[in-house]
């Protein structure tokens, strides 16, 4: 899976909008959306704020979560701990990077929840290496890792089934079986 | 999904992928061994001899390639008989179980893993010490190719991959893919369409050419 696939699962994702038109309630297959009323907020997926914000018809309010101490303690924890926090959603990565490329001017400090976020995700990644490193030296038949996101696991993804494709390979070379044999003549 | 054609990879186990060109191209790494009886005419067409008519005396010893040594190899008739390179022997067996990430796998065959397991279907008591060693060196150069692959973003990779061998390379590539995909989506260049690899070096036909 690519990072724009993951990208897009996390445009589902629910955020409030203060709209600034009207608009009576609409049915999407998906699920009905409104009524939209200017200057009261409503829940709308990413995909749809984000248009809206293009558009210039509405007005982003960020995620309770983003927000700069509280990004602050979750970095914190998260550097403290040697397995995975459960992060405030399952795609923080995404979400941060949307709401902060189209929307920045409605969330505060901008710029400091970028790197928070990043070191977040940095301090995230090196644990997922740390962990695949122990489970290929280990050899280990299963691992269980929780509170992993999908970005994360898109990143690491490929290479990690690879290696371990190969080292399956190696392993049953170790098993001395009887392969087919061609004919004797 | 973006890729626009799938190369069939290596087998790396005791049998071979035929329709893989790593492993074709493995499988021309040459052996050492020996000619258990004689070979009439063949001195030419293994570089023995320059007449067409010498044949090859027992015992020589011969360089085959692999694919040549799989065909010939029977315990029963025995045509020649092969033995280990020097890299899979005891000496730098012990070499590789010191310290594997300091070795130049590239310059040691750059087909370590896959001629290894292929050399598994000769019946050598070793066999056992070399599928272990094959997969400690790999377990322990893991680490570094994962390092190495998932931080080095748009520089030049020359210098990390000169050691490595062709399978390694290859996962090495993965690493980079996924750094460069997850790269260049942070950038918002995921979103933006550009012309595939396979047409990007096709002319544009002038109006010129169209005419007569």
């Amino acid at each position: 899976m690519e990072p724009a696939e993951a990208e897009f699962l996390a445009e589902k994702e629910l955020v409030t909008i203060v709209p600034n038109f009207s608009l009576d309630r609409i049915h999407l297959i998906g699920g009905d959306l409104g009524p939209f009323n200017p200057g009261l907020p409503v829940e709308v997926p990413v995909w749809l704020a984000i248009n809206l914000k293009q558009r210039q018809k509405c007005r982003l309010i960020p995620p309770e979560w983003m927000d700069v101490a509280k990004l602050e303690e979750i970095r914190e924890q998260e550097r403290k701990e040697d397995t995975f926090t459960p992060m405030p959603s399952p795609y923080y990565m995404e979400l941060t990077k949307l709401l902060l490329n189209y929307a920045s001017d409605n969330i505060p400090k901008a710029d400091e929840i970028r790197t928070l976020v990043k070191d977040t995700w940095d301090t995230r990644v090196a644990k997922l290496r740390l962990s695949a490193d122990s489970f290929v030296r280990q050899q280990e038949a299963h691992a269980k890792l929780d509170n992993l996101t999908l970005m994360e696991i898109n990143t690491t993804g490929t290479f990690l089934t690879q290696a371990l494709d190969h080292m399956y390979k190696l392993r049953t070379n170790l098993q001395p079986g009887e392969s087919s044999r061609s004919q004797d003549f | 999904m973006s890729e626009a054609y799938f190369p069939v990879g290596p087998g790396l186990g005791l049998e071979e992928n035929f329709l893989s060109l790593d492993d074709i191209l493995m499988s021309q790494e040459k052996l050492p061994g020996r000619a258990e009886s004689t070979l009439p005419r063949l001195a030419f067409a293994l570089g023995q001899g320059a007449g067409t008519g010498d044949s090859i005396p027992e015992g020589t010893k011969l360089e085959i390639p692999l694919w040549l040594a799989k065909g010939l190899h029977d315990s029963k008739r025995r045509i020649i008989s092969v033995e280990l390179p020097k890299i899979y022997k005891e000496a730098w067996r012990t070499v590789f179980s010191a310290d594997a990430t300091v070795v130049d796998l590239h310059k040691m065959g750059p087909y370590y893993y896959g001629f290894g397991s292929q050399l598994l279907n000769f019946d050598n008591p070793e066999n056992p010490e070399i599928a272990q060693t094959l997969l400690q060196t790999f377990i322990s150069r893991f680490r570094h190719i994962m390092d190495s692959s998932q931080n080095a973003y748009n520089e030049d990779t020359s210098a990390l991959v000169a050691r490595l061998d062709e399978l390694e390379r290859a996962l090495f590539q993965a690493g980079q893919k996924g750094l460069n995909d997850f790269q260049c989506w942070e950038k918002g260049q995921a979103s933006q369409i550009t012309a595939s690899s396979l047409v990007q070096n096709y002319g544009k036909r002038k109006f010129t050419e169209m005419d007569g």
